[in-house]
């Protein structure tokens, strides 16, 4: 579903990411694991569209990003982590202004804005300005706008970051249930805890090239570590504290 | 692009800029409040010292042996008070006399050397130029000396048995020619050309920057590249959001600033202002040039920046460059000219104020609004280039690098930006340099060479410089059988659009006497031959006039993704380029047809062909004027009409049965001139 083929790219003599290739299928969350500068934001945002690669190919539900990747747009549910919201609409507005952008007919629009708000509970605040909204009523709108033209992928960039263990764990649950009904994830976080209750597969990244993928058990294995922050640790940890 | 898309964000970014407080008051309240309480406070100041002054007596110091009669006078005349009377002045009087002024003891000092005597008395008037006060008091205790010594020269002849008439030779008396209401225009000439500038500016200002600046340092920006929309189209919602929040603050502000400066003038003695709503409306439209320019370049320099406050510092520079185009209308002697036209801002400056005091022409207004226009084409086209630039959106280090790179988007071929850019670059130099053939050569060398050199050769060297294919870049395919016949219909009856929107348009103040200029210069070819008359009126225009605007620029346009915007856009600037605003409106209408028939026919050989048979028509209706009389009956249009009408519905999809290949795979953005 989503795919990433010897990806690359370069700003001058800087190499932010190295022939990075891995895969994510349907019904499958895979995170992408690697500490502060690894180039995690760069192949995600190649991934999304918004960068062009230097060299490479990407594909979302068979989609590439040949011209301005616009199809691949409409296969993908992306999300930051740094509460990206507009600051002075409602969640509701928010949502009504990406389900537009996506083309969906107003109908379908309205009764879809209901179901999300409904689904990842903003009825409380759905319609008060999102400058006013804690950070973990910003991110389930957040969540929930990147849900709104009901993509078949999504790419989720430290969705949890800076969020309380209620907010975190109702988020992470509701990543489970889109890959119950296939959905496609790619998830990168900090938060190794939550990288091995939730990924199928990690793929680890490191100085803009991919170390290591696989099942968590796989990588801990392949590091001769009992658990992934060991294994983390065991592939990047030394060289990240010198 | 699609509208629909573009709606959407200009939609939201209105609503949001609008619950943005500081950008409300900032564009609206601000100069809404500041112009009247500026303008009430200076007022109320200046009327308030004038009416000191008029009250207070003049404190006056007489040195030395200045005449008791003189200081009689001063007194009555002056209203003045001699408060220092010495019979010698001191050692160093000037000191002495700055040290007086400035405690405020005396205002003036009349100083007479000791030991003057005889028939003229020698009297110094000493004060201070740079104390109001003084300055003041000295205009009215010099003037009451003048007088006085008009008085006592008569008295004298009076005396001398001599006519005391002839003491004054020359009886002079200055009468002022302008009346009250152009004094008043002359006031409002200066100050609202910079007034409007700065306001259009500020008035955008805070909106560019929230929505560039603000929105990359929020995040929101990368959020919205996730989705489905081409930058081409976050760019146009964005750009139409600002401008229609200034030009909403431009007409709100341009009330204030008529209604204080009509307050003002009211105040002023001998002077009237008022703005009537033609006349705010012109200046308004002069305006909206200068304002598209300057929203494009506070987008394009906004988005540069990497947070509200870096954005701040960026738009600084261009706010004084505005300020100082502004600043003309205060200069003596900067005046409209070939030179000032073609400077942005600079121009619409002082356009305003040369409307204002009643100086300009609509061949003035014209010029300066096609080269305003020209400037914002380019602006905004800058604009469009840096929102494509994905190391400005998403806050690389040194964004402008990939601005400016070349390369940034290969391929082949024109796009929408280049040909507005080409037409924008086209439009000025086809002005200037007309001009300059026009005054060296007849009207068959300016034929000659504008068709040449500013249409045909231009439009060729351009699509060599894109490394456009020529043949699908202007169509040079031959139309089928289908499109012959309607082809043969248009030309037949093509010429009644033009003339049926023309007859229209003479209804309007201005027309008749533009269509009368414009029959005499047409009648110029008179001098040629029929065989050059034909080929410079009829067969050169339709080559070169068809590969510009119905080849290069309706080919960069089909790349938007829009038939309509191709069209639509082609035939805008097919219009331009006739200057006169009504010959805009014919030449639009007449493109707009030559551009249906070009999209869907395929080929561009029935609009040159059509386009000959119109200029030929009208070269053979100046030298037959029975023909002239017998194509304007009602029957002959009507039916030209009809032929046109099927024409362009046979014409229909006739580009199917050509053979040729999509030259336009993918629709690509207005950036890339």
């Amino acid at each position: 579903m989503i795919e990433a083929r010897g990806l690359s790219k370069r700003y001058g003599e800087v190499v932010a990411a190295s022939d990075v290739s891995f895969t994510v299928s349907a019904g499958e969350v895979v995170g992408l694991l690697g500490p502060n500068g690894a180039g995690k934001t760069t192949v995600l945002r190649m991934l999304a569209g918004v960068l062009t690669p230097s060299s490479g190919d990407v594909r979302v539900a068979g989609r590439g990003t040949e011209g301005e990747a616009f199809e691949l747009k409409r296969a993908l549910g992306f999300l930051t982590g740094d509460t990206a919201l507009y600051q002075r609409l409602t969640p509701r507005e928010v949502l009504r202004y990406f389900g537009r952008l996506h083309e969906i007919r107003e109908a379908a629009l309205t009764s879809r804005i209901e179901s999300l708000v409904s689904r990842f509970r903003l009825t409380d605040f759905a319609d008060r300005p999102c400058g006013k909204l804690s950070a973990g009523q910003k991110q389930r709108a957040n969540i929930a706008r990147a849900f709104v033209h009901d993509p078949p992928a999504l790419i989720l960039d430290e969705p949890t970051t800076a969020l309380d263990v209620v907010t975190g764990r109702f988020l992470l649950e509701a990543f489970r249930e889109a890959r119950a009904v296939g959905k496609a994830i790619l998830f990168s976080t900090h938060v190794l805890g939550d990288a091995e209750a939730l990924c199928d597969r990690v793929v680890l990244l490191h100085r803009g090239q991919v170390l290591d993928q696989g099942t968590v058990a796989e990588v801990c294995a392949r590091a001769g570590a009992k658990t992934l922050t060991d294994a983390f640790l065991a592939r990047v940890g030394d060289e990240v504290a010198a | 692009m699609r509208p629909a898309i573009v709606l959407h964000i200009f939609r939201k970014d209105l609503v949001e800029t609008l619950r943005d407080r500081r950008t409300v008051v900032m564009a609206f309240v601000v100069p809404a409040l500041v112009y009247p309480l500026l303008f009430t406070l200076l007022g109320s100041v200046a009327t308030d010292k004038r009416g000191e002054l008029e009250r207070t007596r003049a404190r006056v110091a007489a040195w030395g042996p200045v005449p008791e009669s003189t200081l009689q006078v001063v007194e009555q005349q002056a209203r003045a008070d001699v408060v220092d009377h010495r019979d010698s002045p001191p050692a160093d009087p000037e000191a002495e006399a700055r040290r007086l002024v400035a405690s405020k003891r005396v205002h003036v000092v009349l100083l007479t050397p000791a030991g003057a005597s005889g028939a003229s008395i020698p009297i110094r008037v000493l004060a201070d130029s740079t104390n109001v006060d003084s300055d003041a008091m000295e205009r009215r205790v010099s003037r009451a000396l003048t007088d006085h010594g008009a008085e006592l020269l008569r008295q004298r002849m009076t005396r001398l048995g001599q006519d005391a008439s002839a003491a004054r030779p020359l009886d002079i008396r200055e009468e002022d020619l302008a009346d009250a209401a152009r004094r008043g225009a002359s006031f409002a000439a200066a100050l609202l050309p910079y007034l409007l500038l700065v306001l259009v500016t500020t008035s955008g200002f805070y909106a560019a920057l929230d929505l560039t600046a603000g929105e990359k340092e929020r995040g929101t920006l990368q959020t919205l590249l996730t989705a489905p929309v081409r930058s081409v189209e976050i760019v146009a919602g964005k750009y139409l959001a600002v401008l229609a929040l200034t030009l909403g603050a431009t007409v709100c502000n341009l009330g204030s600033i008529a209604l204080t400066l009509s307050r003002a003038t009211a105040a002023m003695e001998g002077a009237r202002f008022s703005l009537g709503l033609p006349g705010a409306a012109a200046i308004f439209l002069t305006v909206l040039p200068a304002a598209l320019l300057i929203v494009a370049l506070l987008m394009a320099i906004g988005v540069l920046a990497r947070s509200y406050r870096e954005g701040q510092s960026y738009l600084m520079p261009l706010l004084l460059l505005v300020m100082l185009a502004g600043f003309a209308s205060f200069l003596p002697g900067a005046e409209l000219s070939a030179g000032t036209a073609l400077v942005p801002l600079l121009n619409v400056t002082l356009l305003v104020h040369d409307i204002l005091i009643g100086k300009a022409g609509p061949a003035q207004v014209m010029v300066v609004w096609a080269v305003s226009l020209a400037w914002a084409v380019l602006g905004i086209l800058l604009a469009a280039r840096v929102f494509q630039t994905e190391q400005v959106l998403l806050s690389g280090e040194k964004p402008w690098r990939d601005v400016f790179s070349p390369g940034v988007r290969g391929g082949r071929g024109l796009t929408p930006g280049n040909a507005l850019a080409f037409a924008a670059a086209l439009l000025v130099l086809t002005f200037y340099a007309s001009a300059l053939v026009e005054r060296r050569g007849g009207v068959a060398t300016l034929i000659l060479v504008s068709q040449l050199g500013f249409f045909l050769i231009p439009s060729l060297l351009w699509c060599r410089l894109f490394r456009a294919p020529l043949v699908d870049t202007l169509q040079l395919r031959w139309p089928s059988a289908r499109g012959w016949v309607a082809t043969l219909l248009l030309a037949a009856g093509g010429w009644s659009v033009g003339a049926v929107v023309w007859e229209q348009l003479l209804r309007f103040p201005g027309a008749r006497a533009y269509s009368d200029w414009l029959g005499e210069l047409l009648g110029k070819q008179g001098q040629l031959s029929l065989g050059m008359a034909l080929v410079l009126v009829a067969f050169l225009p339709a080559v070169a006039e068809e590969v510009t605007f119905r080849g290069v620029v309706l080919a960069g346009l089909r790349r938007s993704g829009s038939r309509w915007i191709a069209i639509g856009g082609s035939a805008l600037v097919f219009g331009l380029f006739h200057v006169n605003p009504y010959h805009v409106v014919a030449a639009f209408a007449v493109g707009l047809l030559l551009g249906w028939v070009a999209l869907e026919s395929g080929s561009i050989l029935p609009g040159v062909l059509i386009h000959l048979v119109n200029n030929g028509a009208q070269v053979l209706l100046d030298r037959t004027p029975a023909l002239a009389g017998w194509m304007r009956s009602p029957v002959v249009v009507v039916l030209a009409l009809a032929s046109t009408a099927l024409g362009a519905v046979l014409v229909r999809g006739t580009r199917r049965a050509i053979a040729e290949r999509p030259p336009d795979a993918a629709p690509v953005s207005l950036a890339a001139p």
